[in-house]
């Protein structure tokens, strides 16, 4: 299970004293700076030039160094500070903001997923105080927060437990992908429970288990035993065995394994469980749908309320949150976006001031026309990601490279496109390189343009079948390799329509 | 003796200099990458950031082959490393090598070893590589240092059950891991082939190398070519060089012959052979490069195996030559070692019951490729040439025997022509040998 980090306070606090004496200015180029390490902690001293503080809350702020020249902050503050839009040409300010929007970076508090939470939280609380066995299957799409929920679950468990003075269970988490065998689950099972114990060679880890859990006496006493198995689907082997085992564990009448699974597909627990229906102990089932818009654009408000200034406009966020909930609902592809419009944003002001500073060396009669742009450099309102932004960022991540890479295409690459489309126009799907060859020869002939041999010919379909655009077949003869075509005509049409050619050839 | 020498000297250090530059990747690729735009510096951008702040990321480098992906992201590494020296360490895997799991995760494992001057022991299992190479995300992370994972031929990876792409990007969700994943691959849809729980850890980041533009590419060139004014080289000789380089490269038949060549294949790597091809022709004793070490450069490189054959064909043949020049036998082992070759091949597939005589048969090479093989053939009659520029209908079987030389043919060939253009498109040697006796007499 990756390590969420497991401190108790925000993960910002962290970054509140990271300064060392020295720090580099983000001064435009296009390496930055090596920043200080996180590490120093401790020894953080305040330096005359950097703002440490502005990562708290402002009301610890107020309290604390008053005399932070802090970008843009000003000293007088009221009760209610409002926020201020933020410098982004201030490196510490940018990797707040990249960090705020990392995936990596654990929010506080998870929100919108209280009502699945509060469901698992309750079975876990009933399991632990009756002692007695269940197992929960937790499914959704990627990137709805699940593994996230079950890490906060498991830390609210622990405290429940302490709190109503019950035995707190065991834990073990874990993702199946890092198993080498399917099987070894249940070693790791065995080991939790009996861990100075070593197998002896004739029953089987599961069976062993199985007999630990048919006997009264052998696990009196000890503590349940809360088993989380991230990506489930991984020990779904041929004969199912493995997850069927694994989920008939909570069934024996001394079990003491809670067991949590986590997966991808709705109907794992029909499809490959169907004789724990009979037996009366299907897993509950918790779906986590995919997020709404909404969702998302309080999740992302969420992430960026532990900043002190406004970074997007609101528009921007709510055209990612709409853009990404029509597309998957995947949060981290949300998270994604809005750091690559963060990026952008970042680029362009570089460029401006990259121009600007050679603008400023030509001389005087060039500073009229760069006193507006000044202008506009210097306002603090046009410095948030403002939707152009975002929109330059949806598009790099939504749009494949396809139509790009036909536009930059060499000349008889992209009429031999233009023939595969025409051939298979026809309703056919896939044809012979002998018959593809003909076409192409074809239209060349059409154009007066000369066609290339047989055996570039074939070397062009391998270029383009290794680009992924056509795919070829196997064959002894190199003449009747099966051709299909793996892009769609519209994207052909569409990248090739600049040209007065391929558009009178594809009509 | 001694002034020749000296006369040498230059054009011959001149050759080394330029050879030596197009067999260097990172030369070749500086000039492309200089401007802000460039992916170099995107590439560059996005490494040293997530260095600097120690944030993870994952990217992918797209194009297709020889368009530089590599070579750029060598130079970004070189870079970065004199940058930061003791911060990165660069993890390298091949999908081609490593796309069973077991396999990469122990090559990680020793490279790791032998990165950070660790033991690496043979023995260790799966659990153990996979283990220990989380162990060391771990440690890097606290230590600040970030990994650099290479996986070239990234479709390769995407194979099976993408077990170590979901571990390494899995590992990359962590705040306490501090690495950078970077795929090269020539698919552009390579992540429709990831599944969709490693896409959704995949950060979406693309860079497209595209060929270049045409200006591009004549910068490129003149860049490439052009001696440099400080060298060792004599003063004026270079001046000269660089001069005539010039000139050649606005010629318009150097600008139509490198369209033609880059027609088919424009990207860097492919220009590059050429280039170096061209070089390599450079006549010593003249010193300078001139249009016509392009031209055999472009032949060379476009020769075919069976444009060889052609040429072959001819020297089997003048040994078979007698007085009798359509003698049949000579016509049929011509007919048969063509057929061999696989220059004809019969158009019908009906038994062998006929003798071969009366089968039609056609051309199996193209036009185009008849009349460069008979263009790069010198001692080739031009009359030959002139009778393939009438048309681009498939030839049939004769006009392939007149490569056998043989002169009577030419007034025969007049007459099948006419035949010929009727509409004809396959002849049987039968009706052939009759237009031609027919001719002689």
């Amino acid at each position: 299970m990756p390590a969420i980090a497991d401190r108790n306070s925000s993960p910002f606090k962290e970054m509140v004293a990271t300064r060392s004496g020295d720090i580099a200015r983000f001064n435009g180029c296009c390496t930055p700076q090596k920043r200080s390490l996180r590490s120093n902690a401790a020894a953080a001293k305040e330096s005359p030039v950097s703002t440490p503080m502005k990562l708290k809350s402002p009301r610890r702020r107020l309290n604390s160094n008053p005399n932070s020249p802090a970008n843009g902050i000003k000293g007088d503050f009221n009760e209610k500070p409002m926020k201020k839009n933020w410098n982004p040409k201030d490196f510490e300010q940018m990797r707040a903001v990249k960090e705020a929007l990392h995936v990596s970076t654990a929010p506080s508090t998870v929100v919108c997923r209280q009502y699945e939470q509060k469901r698992v939280l309750e079975f876990c609380k009933v399991c632990v105080a009756q002692e007695k066995a269940g197992s929960l299957y937790v499914c959704g799409c990627p990137g709805t927060g699940k593994s996230l929920s079950m890490e906060k679950v498991k830390q609210q468990v622990i405290e429940w437990a302490t709190m109503e003075g019950l035995q707190s269970p065991e834990v073990l988490a874990m993702n199946c992908t890092s198993l080498a065998n399917t099987s070894d689950i249940f070693s790791k099972i065995l080991g939790k429970h009996q861990p100075k114990k070593k197998l002896t060679g004739s029953t089987s880890p599961s069976q062993h288990l199985q007999n630990l859990y048919s006997s009264k006496q052998s696990l009196s006493g000890s503590k349940m035993m809360l088993i989380i198995a991230d990506e489930l689907d991984y020990l779904i082997t041929k004969d199912r065995a493995v997850l069927h085992d694994l989920f008939m564990l909570t069934t024996f009448p001394f079990s003491k394994c809670i067991l949590l699974g986590i997966a991808n597909s709705i109907d794992l627990a029909d499809r490959f469980l169907p004789r724990l229906q009979s037996l009366n102990c299907k897993p509950m089932v918790v779906t986590f749908r995919a997020y709404s818009k909404d969702q998302i654009l309080s999740i992302l408000q969420e992430r960026l309320s532990v900043l002190p200034y406004i970074v997007f406009q609101q528009q921007a966020l709510e055209l990612c949150a709409r853009k990404v909930a029509a597309a998957s609902g995947d949060m981290r592809k949300a998270l994604c976006v809005c750091r690559s419009a963060a990026e952008i944003h970042e680029a362009e002001l570089r460029e401006c001031a990259s121009n600007l500073s050679l603008t400023s060396v030509e001389g005087e009669f060039i500073s009229q026309q760069t006193a507006p742009a000044l202008e506009i450099f210097q306002s603090q309102e046009n410095n948030t990601v403002r939707i152009d932004h975002m929109a330059l960022a949806l598009s790099k991540a939504f749009r494949s490279p396809i139509v790009d890479t036909i536009q930059s295409l060499p000349q008889h690459q992209q009429i031999i496109l233009c023939s595969a489309v025409k051939f298979f126009r026809g309703g056919k799907k896939d044809t012979t390189v002998g018959e593809l060859n003909k076409s192409y020869i074809d239209i060349c002939k059409s154009s007066l343009i000369p066609p290339v041999g047989i055996l570039e010919f074939l070397s062009i379909l391998r270029v383009l079948n290794d680009q992924g655009l056509f795919k070829l077949g196997q064959s002894r003869d190199d003449k009747s390799k099966r051709v299909t075509l793996k892009v769609d005509e519209a994207d052909i049409s569409f990248a090739l329509q600049g040209v007065r050619f391929f558009r009178n050839c594809l009509q | 003796m001694g002034r020749e020498k000296e006369k040498q000297n230059p054009s011959e250090k001149a050759l080394n200099l330029l050879r030596t530059r197009l067999s260097n990747p990172n030369f070749i690729f500086k000039p492309l990458s200089d401007s802000p735009d460039s992916n170099y510096s995107k590439l560059k951008f996005i490494i040293s950031s997530s260095v600097t702040e120690a944030c993870n990321n994952s990217i992918l480098l797209l194009g297709p082959r020889g368009s530089g992906k590599v070579a750029v992201l060598e130079l970004v590494l070189g870079d970065l490393l004199q940058q930061y020296p003791e911060v990165i360490s660069v993890i390298r895997l091949n999908g081609l090598l490593h796309s069973d799991d077991n396999c990469a995760l122990k090559e990680i494992a020793q490279q790791l070893c032998v990165e950070h001057q660790l033991l690496f022991s043979k023995v260790a299992s799966f659990d153990d590589n996979s283990q220990f190479m989380i162990a060391m995300l771990r440690e890097c992370g606290l230590a600040h240092k970030t990994i650099i994972f290479v996986l070239n031929e990234f479709d390769y990876f995407a194979q099976g059950k993408q077990r170590l792409l979901y571990s390494l990007l899995d590992a990359m969700q962590s705040v306490t891991s501090q690495a950078v994943v970077i795929g090269v691959s020539c698919r552009l849809d390579v992540d429709q082939l990831l599944e969709k729980r490693v896409r959704s850890r995949f950060s979406h980041r693309k860079l497209l190398f595209l060929p270049p533009s045409k200006e591009d590419t004549e910068r490129f060139m003149e860049h490439i070519l052009s001696l440099p004014v400080d060298s060792s080289l004599p003063h004026n000789y270079t001046v000269e060089f660089n001069a005539r380089l010039k000139k050649i490269l606005s010629d318009e038949r150097f600008k139509e012959l490198i369209n033609t060549y880059l027609s088919f294949n424009s990207t860097i790597g492919h220009l590059v052979r050429f280039l170096f091809q061209a070089v390599s022709y450079l006549d010593l004793d003249v010193g300078f490069l001139s249009l016509e070490n392009f031209k055999t450069a472009l032949s060379s490189m476009q020769r075919q195996p069976k444009l060889e054959c052609i040429r072959e064909y001819k020297s089997i043949h003048d040994s078979f030559q007698t007085s009798d020049y359509y003698a049949r036998n000579v016509c049929l082992r011509a007919f048969e070692h063509l057929l061999q070759h696989q220059l004809i091949s019969f158009a019908d597939n009906r038994g062998h019951n006929q003798s071969v005589e009366f089968r039609p048969v056609k051309l199996l090479i193209s036009l185009a490729e008849l009349h460069q093989g008979l263009k790069s053939y010198r001692l080739c009659p031009m009359f030959y040439l002139d009778l393939i520029k009438i048309g681009f209908w498939i030839l049939p079987l004769v006009q392939a025997c007149k490569l056998h030389k043989i002169p009577a043919f030419d007034s025969f060939l007049v007459c099948y022509v006419n035949y010929y253009c009727c509409g004809a498109s396959f002849l049987p040697l039968k009706m052939v040998k009759v237009a031609f006796s027919r001719q002689l007499s």
